[in-house]
């Protein structure tokens, strides 16, 4: 190659390595963002090969060039040219697995169709080693036409040894349509090129070849992304086009598929040797339990019901330790710094703010570690194919589980992750519902409220009443997600069905230091972004609760009985006359106005609850014994009555509130930037919240009257 | 010729013809399920896991039905 800075992008089917290759030739030189405008990622890098910096792409996973969806037309627009955020590639990596060779060249063929250098990286080496799978790289390249390495990415000396392969090929475009022995094909394709494409659209050069085959294929060109002009006169031209083929007994679908199995099957013929094993390997046989149609329910639900339990009990001791920090630090800056305004914002705003949500970390990332695992090992396409039947009768589609799966760690990711499901109708419904799994910002409030009034009695040896009322919030939320898309699928036009198709891929050990890095990552995302929030709305709220100040008289003359100086205040500050004008609309919920301040704030996003309940009680506190949220939950009493505010049907109501309300600026953001219209999430948002309305007034009046 | 749904765990087949949406087909395709590949079936439960070549294809029932197969 030579010595100037290229830009070389990755590109290969999903699961394929790609990811691997890229973070070992980049390493610690690279950039995660979004592409404008979508959610598909977007992921650079740079790395040094034969003593050049050279820019990395890793573009999203893609079975063919024929894309059916947002990420495979990225990669696609990307690699030519056409993708005004992109660079045209000098260089593409082609990832492929060697153990599922014929399938991953089919994208390599088209990738050769466009007049772009290609080397053929062939991963996976050491799993093919295994399966006793020999390659001959040498007559591989020479059928192929484009350089061949073979390696296992997960090796050091292999990523150098692709780097020194890179550095010394010398890059060359290979010979377009390789694979073409058709004489109909091509004169179906001249057809079309000649008489719309060339004169009619403006996609680049490159990508003539390829485009005219998708549209013979296709028969139509409803989605595009490209200008083009004189629709009729396509139209006419593709279905002349496609009776060239009939006409000589082809299906104009499929023909060109066929043809390109065809020169895959010459090119690996003789350049591969597998020894045939016929009996089922390891994952088939675990797959014929994991996807049994009474096992494979059990299973997914099995894996869930422990995945909560652990979730809950293994991050107690975490927890604790942060609470105990927090707490100490509380003390500490509170004795330690003179008394006055900064000490009291410190220690009430800020550190009580921020203290509330932090101790929820270790919950939030054995969560996502679970997540990653499920993912990881391959058990989420599995858990999408048993739930299909069940899906479908809802409105939904096996795909949606994925998503759906997702949604438990946060909402955001998951409807992103409905950019899989083709079908809009079932995309849509998705979408809608999504938010009821129970995301990670609703694990803190739960979390507190199930400690401090579910009793930890132990049932049935290893489960605990806490535990099994965590598990059912989180049914509950599944319930309700599928109970809407029940009714939803009434009001949508039905449609054609999309049915699953899915590629399941064999079960692996995840890579640990993958898993462990991006639990972090998490982690910090939701310190970081949980924190600004938190830390401005406590500042603000701090300031709103402590003002205006009450003198002493005033407090002796009009307090309740029993009632503290701090909570009279409180109770007269600009937040608690607030709160009481919105009280009488909560109160049939069981909610007090302290609460209801909780409620407002929790609308931007629902962990700053904890937050905002933890900076509230710090300053109706008193400041010489500092005690952890819980306990100052269990005590708080109404200063009128003298009853406890909270009973268990209060807490329960307000789970169920948090369980169903849209209570997530990002999503609703999210939401209108996936569906282009504020339709969606202005029904999200008034379905949801009038829901959660209902069902905690409903538990409210049934819980206390028992 | 018999759909994929009718087949058998265990059993070795060669795909004959595949009739569903325009759409499906090519990803069949895509994927490896092509007319002419040979594949085994992993799980006949109604829905089925056929493997064809290296790939293992999650097919829901109303798609197995449409693809016709013959015993290898
Ligand atoms: N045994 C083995 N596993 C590998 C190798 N390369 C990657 N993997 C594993 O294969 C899985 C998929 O790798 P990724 O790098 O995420 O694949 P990808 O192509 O980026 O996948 P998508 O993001 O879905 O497109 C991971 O579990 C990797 O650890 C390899 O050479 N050998």
């Amino acid at each position: 190659m030579e010595q100037t800075p290229k830009t070389i992008a990755l590109v290969g089917n999903p699961n394929t390595g790609k990811s691997t290759v890229f973070n070992a030739l980049t390493g610690l030189r690279q950039k995660i963002a979004n592409y404008p405008g979508i959610t598909v990622e977007r992921k650079v890098g740079t790395s040094i090969i034969g003593g050049v910096l050279h820019q990395v792409i890793d573009l999203p996973g893609a079975y063919s060039l024929n894309y059916k969806k947002l990420d495979e037309r990225i990669a696609y627009q990307a690699l030519i040219g056409s993708y005004e955020h992109e660079e045209k590639p000098d260089l593409v990596l082609a990832i492929v697995d060697v153990t599922n060779l014929d399938r991953n060249l089919f994208l390599v063929s088209q990738l050769l169709d466009l007049k772009i250098p290609v080397i053929l990286v062939l991963n996976m080496m050491d799993v093919a080693e295994q399966k006793q799978i020999t390659i001959n790289e040498n007559l591989l390249s020479d059928n192929l036409g484009v350089p061949v390495i073979s390696v296992s990415a997960k090796q050091k000396e292999d990523i150098e040894r692709l780097k020194n392969f890179i550095a010394t090929e010398e890059l060359k475009a290979p010979q377009p349509l390789a694979w073409l022995e058709s004489f109909q094909i091509r004169r179906a394709l001249g057809k079309v090129k000649k008489e719309w494409i060339q004169p009619c659209t403006n996609i680049p050069e490159a990508a003539h070849d390829t485009e005219a085959l998708r549209l013979i294929s296709e028969g139509n060109f409803d989605e595009v992304f490209y200008k083009y002009q004189d629709k009729e006169k396509g139209l006419s031209v593709i279905k002349q086009a496609r009776e060239i083929l009939e006409q000589a007994g082809e299906n104009p679908m499929a023909a060109e598929v066929l043809q390109r199995y065809d020169f895959i099957d010459r090119c690996t013929k003789d350049a591969t040797q597998q020894t045939t094993d016929s009996s089922l390997s390891l994952t088939d046989k675990i797959d014929s339990v994991v996807t049994h149609k009474v096992f494979g329910p059990i299973i997914f639900a099995s894996v869930l019901l422990l995945m909560f339990q652990a979730i809950f009990s293994w991050a107690t001791p975490f927890m604790d330790f942060i609470d105990l920090i927090f707490v100490e630090t509380g003390n500490w800056v509170a004795n330690t710094m003179a008394p006055g305004i900064l000490n009291d914002l410190l220690v009430e705003g800020v550190l009580a703010g921020l203290g509330g949500v932090v101790i929820f970390l270790p919950q939030i990332i054995f969560l996502f570690f679970f997540i990653y695992i499920l993912e990881g090992t391959g058990y989420m396409a599995r858990a999408a194919f048993v739930m299909d039947g069940f899906m479908t009768k809802v409105g939904l589609h096996g795909r949606s589980v994925v998503p759906l799966m997702s949604g438990f760690a946060c909402a955001i990711p998951g409807i992103m992750a409905t950019r899989t499901i083709e079908n809009w109708r079932d995309r849509i419904i998705t979408i809608m519902v999504l938010p009821f799994m129970a995301c990670s910002a609703r694990l803190p409030v739960y979390a507190l409220l199930i400690a401090a009034f579910i009793p930890s009695t132990t049932v049935l040896g290893i489960f605990t009443y806490q535990g099994i009322t965590f598990f059912a919030l989180y049914i509950f939320g599944i319930v309700m997600a599928l109970v809407a898309a029940a009714v939803m699928k009434r009001f949508f036009p039905s449609g054609q069905q999309t049915p699953f198709i899915m590629e399941l891929p064999a079960y692996k050990m995840p890579k640990w230091d993958v898993v462990f890095r991006n639990v972090a990552d998490r982690g910090w995302i939701f310190v970081k972004e949980a924190g600004k929030i938190i830390v401005a709305i406590s500042i603000v709220l701090w300031f709103l609760a402590s003002f205006p100040n009450v003198d002493e008289q005033e407090y002796a003359q009009n307090a309740y009985d029993g009632e503290t100086i701090e909570s009279y205040q409180l109770r007269h500050s600009f937040a608690g006359k607030f709160g009481q004008i919105i009280e009488p609309t909560i109160e049939p919920l069981g909610f007090d106005w302290k609460i209801g301040i909780g409620l407002i704030t929790s609308f931007a996003a629902r962990e700053v609850m904890v937050g905002t309940l933890n900076t509230i009680y710090s300053i109706e506190g008193d400041d010489e014994d500092i005690v952890t949220l819980k306990e100052k939950l269990i005590n708080d009493t109404d200063p009128e009555t003298g009853k406890p505010i909270y009973s268990v049907a209060t807490a329960l109501s307000l789970m169920i509130f948090f369980a169903l309300a849209m209570q997530c600026m990002s999503t609703i953001a999210i939401v209108r930037r996936e569906t282009n219209s504020w339709k969606w999430p202005t029904a999200m948002f008034v379905y949801m919240s009038a829901l959660a309305y209902v069902c905690s007034l409903i538990t409210f009046q049934i819980g206390s009257n028992l | 010729m018999y759909p994929l749904n009718h087949t058998k765990e265990g059993e070795q087949v060669i795909v004959k013809c595949i009739d569903c949406h325009c759409d499906d087909v090519c990803r069949l395709n895509e994927l490896g399920c092509v007319e002419g590949a040979t594949g085994i079936i992993i799980s006949n439960q109604k829905d089925v896991i056929f493997k064809v070549g290296e790939t293992r294809l999650a097919i829901n029932n109303n798609i197995a039905k449409s693809i016709l197969v013959s015993p290898n």
